[in-house]
């Protein structure tokens, strides 16, 4: 049978034209595919390390981010809690220094009155002390002639005023 | 539901399709047959198709064909002409040298013969005949294909491939990282470029043999010549390249003494295994890619045996019998994908036979296969 007697003539020509074929691959083809294959499976291997790695950071990244926002979130409630209690605490004081001082004043104002009070009884004591003796001397006047006695018998008698106070 | 009918509709739109398709085949095989006067001979159709020719059919023709370059070396040396002078049995005459294609009864049927003094002498033979020049063309596109490949590597980088870049890498790596790697472990890299190549060589002959016009339509891997030189490529490639241990399993194997001292059985046997390997190739493939266009052409040829019962039955069996060859075409298309893979990955395992060092098969009984996996 025909169709299994090789032709030489074919055998020939196959054996040429896949030595060009083979030659061609060989030179110019399959190297140049083999590495770039490779080259580019390393960098899609790189690009998922380096990926893993972003992610990874990103994660912790964001976990360290909420950490420092509770953080700040705890520290703001402290700073306004603290500020509240300052702010009592500065009324409060306010107050108590406003008592004080008025407690003073009212204090000094009572002093001062108290001294006013006790300067304007000397005073008056004087005063009436004077017209008292004026009265006395013009009373008296008439009854002693003795300057002298007149003068003690007025003292004693003023005297005994005093005491009787 | 809309699935269905759409399922539906394509169906029959291609049925449609091969009818139309298969009328004007149907035309000029009864023109044919008118101008023979006679039957049809099956036989003689599916061996004409199957086989090698001069020229090359031009479709829905029978008589015209594409001329080709006869080259042959005479008996007062070369002669090259075209094919289109020896057609239809016409002899041609070159300087003093007399050519044709010999006739039905001649031992050398349907080749060149030279004629001296009416005695039919064949000549040496180097014609790009169908088949040669099917060749020449697959060897054009495999370039064209791997190169498109290799140059997206040189000029865009590690840009991701599409289209038909895209497609042809991955089936190169899915031939190289599922077959070659696996199997050859460390020597992959040296070994890849030879069986890539078959590969795609095989797979792209495969596909042009189905293709019934022009380029393609010449049976080149179901053609024994094609498939022989393969498998004894790859044959040179595992014996010249072997190593030591390979030679001494092959001539001294680890076998019990008896099997192999007084009576050489398992000698005998391993020298006999290293020629019966390529002799394997060569007729798988062979038999697997004649025997799917065997059947195609007889599935197209019955249209015209149950032509002769009427016009009715003809009708019937075009129908059924385009089905038929279309599908299996589509078993084609799968059996040349798969026929390529089987020759590249037995030349792999052939050639990593040829490789072998051994250590590990001494020691642990292991084949060096599961070594260089567990590697």
């Amino acid at each position: 049978m025909e169709l299994f007697t090789p032709d030489f003539g074919l055998i020939f020509w196959m054996f040429v034209a896949f030595a060009i074929l083979f030659f061609v691959l060989y030179k110019w083809g399959w190297p140049a595919i083999m590495k770039g294959v490779e080259s580019r499976a390393d960098l899609i291997d790189k690009g998922v390390e380096y990926a893993q790695n972003a992610k990874e950071q990103l994660d912790h990244a964001r976990e360290q981010a909420d950490t420092t926002l509770a953080e700040a979130r705890k520290q703001q409630a402290d700073m306004l809690r603290e500020a509240e209690r300052m702010k009592t605490q500065i009324i409060e004081e306010a107050r108590d220094a406003a008592r004080k001082e008025a407690a003073k004043v009212m204090d000094a104002a009572k002093v001062s009155i108290a001294q006013e009070r006790k300067e304007a009884e000397k005073q008056f004591r004087n005063e009436v002390s004077a017209f008292a003796l004026d009265i006395a001397a013009k009373v008296v006047r008439d009854e002693l002639a003795d300057k002298k006695q007149q003068q003690k018998l007025v003292d004693s008698l003023i005297g005994d005023m005093e005491k009787q106070n | 539901m809309y699935l269905l009918n759409d399922i539906l509709r394509k169906f029959s739109v291609c049925v449609i399709m091969a009818i139309a398709m298969a009328l004007p085949v149907a035309a000029a095989a009864s023109t044919n047959t008118e101008n023979s006067g006679a039957a049809i001979n099956p036989k003689e159709i599916i061996f004409e198709h199957l086989g090698d020719g001069y020229g090359w059919e031009v479709p829905f023709n029978h008589h015209m064909r594409m001329p080709l370059p006869v080259i042959v070396w005479g008996k007062d040396g070369l002669h090259c002409f075209m094919s289109s002078k020896i057609d239809h049995g016409q002899t041609y005459t070159d300087g003093s040298a007399t050519f044709k294609i010999a006739g039905k009864d001649s031992p050398y049927k349907g080749k060149i013969v030279e004629i001296i003094d009416g005695k039919e002498y064949k000549p040496w033979d180097f014609s790009i005949t169908k088949n040669v020049c099917a060749l020449f063309i697959t060897v054009i596109l495999v370039i064209l294909s791997i190169m498109s490949v290799a140059r997206w590597h040189r000029r865009m980088g590690h840009k991701a491939p599409r289209k038909f870049v895209g497609a042809l890498e991955s089936l190169i790596t899915f031939i190289y990282d599922g077959v070659i790697k696996p199997t050859l472990g460390a020597k992959a890299l040296k070994f890849a470029p030879y069986l890539l190549t078959v590969f795609f060589f095989i797979l792209y002959m495969n596909l042009l043999g189905l293709i019934v016009v022009f380029p393609g339509g010449a049976n080149l891997t179901g053609n024994i010549a094609v498939t022989l030189v393969l498998a004894l490529i790859t044959f040179f490639i595992t014996n010249f390249m072997g190593t030591k241990h390979y030679w001494k399993e092959v001539l001294w194997p680890d076998v019990p003494m008896w099997l192999k001292f007084p009576l050489p059985i398992m000698p005998v046997i391993e020298i006999f295994g290293v020629f019966t390997k390529p002799a394997a190739l060569t007729v798988r493939l062979f038999a697997n890619m004649m025997g799917g266009h065997m059947i195609v052409l007889v599935l197209t040829l019955l249209i015209f045996i149950f032509g002769a019962m009427g016009a009715a039955v003809a009708g019937a069996t075009s129908v059924v019998s385009v089905c038929f060859s279309v599908f299996m075409l589509l078993i084609d298309v799968l059996v040349s994908f798969i026929q390529a893979y089987v020759f590249t990955m037995l030349s792999t395992l052939f050639i990593a036979f040829g490789q072998e060092d051994g250590h590990a098969h001494d020691k642990h009984g292991n084949t060096p296969l599961t070594e260089i996996e567990q590697k």
